[in-house]
């Protein structure tokens, strides 16, 4: 368990020590600023009666940027350590591999959760303007969040899987981009564009937009939350897999 | 158990093509082994399957009594590996770095500060703890692997090509410090910088093209493989009548001659036999000058020239 802390800690860590972190977060904080300025706008101009974060989880400018930040934060992760040699360094520390794919997962995780905690600012905003205890029902936005770390979860693991498949950081994002889009996009188009009704009805199960409609309204179901795991789980499982794969040969 | 290592029948073939083939040897306890061979000849490669990098395609190899691909985390908690290219994570400092891998490799958190200064000063690291890791110089950074392998003081140091990258006085600290390891500690290191194992190891390993060709201590394996001995004599005397004559002492199996600004200098080649007084006595009583008289030693670069060549032609 220490050994899990200790590599843990230095993932984190290694994070804030590389600058292109911080023009990350800012470049996503502005894209999310922009989501939050647009969503405001529309409401204002009469967009309904939908609360102000729950237009927010669901606006294509959440998206987008939810789309890349998975297999960005994690294309470095054993891509970066396979080209410098460091993986060696790694791998003959008596570590076992379980817990560097863990390690390295749960550090990219926690530097998602604190690259979304300045959006609670929105709500302090929101609050600060004088909107009233109607349009900001706390329970919804919490568990807004909970959908919003769940997605992530899932899309960090299929990153840290195509990092693992490659020396190459680039390969490793287009790698998992192309994964992660195809997770989106196939729920989207099964759930909202075919006319089977049948076909949409198990598609609506895997579609992470109605996932996060459901979430932003405040209905907490646990059937995402165990596809999400189960999804976290299987990428690492064969990322575990990946780095053990390299006894085989 | 008195071995460190035991490597027995030990095979690693990359793409069909075997980089070790058929490897044995052992290593005991205390022992500084030098690893000796041309580029390609599968040092790295046997060094990555001790350190549990590699696994092996056969045979077998066991450190400290424990197999490395069973029983792998009990044997890289022995060892201390310092890879070829010094990998280490740029963005960290000095400190940062050697306490991490400290707590990687189970030291302890209270003596963890302790150990990483020890090892510090005695890789002469002092002055550079606040420093990136990155900006640091090839022989520092090299230096910084060689604390990262020493750090939780394992009973096993491996290390791939210690002292490259290094100027001459880095080299000269480096082998003290790897002499210094011997009673406590079993070295088993690479290079191909022949000198470099004539001064730092009890015995040496020569291999090539993925074979053990010789294993013996630095002078056994030059007395194995002399043969016989070579004479130098120079003197001054009349070239003809003094080759005959030296030919005619006993085990004398060749005499050659050079000429050079008035003296003339004998190679002479002879059997295990110390001629040396019996030319001095010759040229005492024929009135012969002699300048020089000497036994020529092999050195550790010929005899590695002799059996990596040898092996080539054979194959």
């Amino acid at each position: 368990m220490s050994v899990f802390l200790t590599l843990w800690r230095r993932e984190l860590a290694a994070y804030f020590l590389s600058p292109i972190a911080y023009a990350f977060m800012i470049f996503f904080l502005l894209i999310m600023g922009l989501n939050f300025y647009g969503v405001v706008q529309a409401l204002a101009d009469g967009g309904g009666n939908i609360q102000v974060m729950q237009a927010f989880f669901t606006w294509i400018f959440f998206w987008i940027p939810m789309l890349v930040v998975g297999p960005l934060m994690t294309m470095r992760l054993f891509a970066e350590e396979k080209r410098s040699g460091t993986i060696e360094m790694l791998m003959t520390a008596p570590v076992s591999d379980t817990a560097v794919v863990l390690a390295k997962y749960f550090g990219a995780l926690a530097f998602f959760i604190i690259t979304w905690l300045p959006t609670l600012a929105y709500v302090a905003i929101l609050k600060l303007c004088g909107a009233g205890s109607a349009a900001i029902d706390y329970g919804s936005i919490l568990s807004g969040y909970l959908c919003t770390v769940l997605v992530g979860a899932f899309y960090l693991a299929i990153g840290l899987f195509c990092s693992a498949t490659t020396k190459n950081q680039i390969i490793a994002l287009m790698m998992g981009f192309v994964l992660v889009c195809g997770v989106f996009f196939s729920g989207i188009i099964f759930a909202f564009i075919t006319r089977d009704a049948s076909v949409r009805e198990v598609a609506l199960l895997f579609c992470s937009v109605q996932h996060m409609m459901e979430f932003a309204r405040g209905a907490v179901d646990s059937r995402p939350v165990v596809f999400y795991v189960s999804g976290a789980a299987l990428m690492l499982f064969a990322t575990v897999k990946l780095v053990e794969a390299r006894k085989w040969k | 158990m008195d071995n460190m290592i035991e490597v027995k029948n030990l095979t690693k073939r990359f793409a069909g093509c075997a980089a070790v083939n058929d490897v044995s040897f052992t290593v005991a306890k205390g022992e500084i082994v030098g690893f000796l061979g041309p580029n390609g000849a599968g040092k790295s490669t046997t060094m990555r399957i001790l350190a549990c990098y590699l696994p092996a395609s056969s045979g077998e190899a066991k450190v400290a009594g424990f197999d490395v691909f069973r029983h792998s985390l009990e044997v890289r908690r022995r060892i201390g590996y310092l890879p070829e290219s010094t990998p280490l994570y740029p963005e960290m400092r000095v400190d940062e770095y050697l306490s991490y891998r400290a707590a990687l490799k189970g030291v302890g958190s209270r003596r963890r500060r302790a150990r990483v200064n020890e090892v510090k000063e005695l890789c002469g690291l002092t002055d550079v703890g606040r420093r990136i890791v990155g900006q640091l110089s090839k022989g520092y950074r090299q230096r910084v692997g060689m604390a990262d392998a020493l750090v939780h003081d394992p009973e096993l140091v491996i290390l791939d090509e210690p002292t490259i990258g290094l100027d001459p006085n880095q080299i000269r600290q480096v082998r003290d410090v790897i002499r210094n390891l011997s009673p406590k500690h079993t070295v088993l290191l690479s290079t191909h910088i022949l000198p470099e194992v004539e001064m730092t190891c009890q015995r040496v390993l020569i291999i090539n093209r993925g074979r053990i060709v010789a294993s013996d201590s630095p002078e056994k394996l030059r007395a194995r493989l002399q043969g016989g001995r070579e004479v130098i004599a120079e003197l001054r005397g009349d070239k003809g009548v003094v080759a005959q004559k030296l030919y005619q002492l006993p085990g004398v199996t060749s005499v050659t001659a050079e000429e050079a600004d008035g003296w003339t200098r004998f190679r002479i080649e002879c059997g295990t036999e110390d001629i040396r007084p019996l030319v001095f006595e010759a040229a005492a009583r024929d009135g012969w000058t002699l300048r020089e008289l000497r036994q020529e030693k092999q050195s550790l670069e010929d005899i590695f020239v002799a059996l990596t060549r040898t092996e080539q032609e054979s194959t």
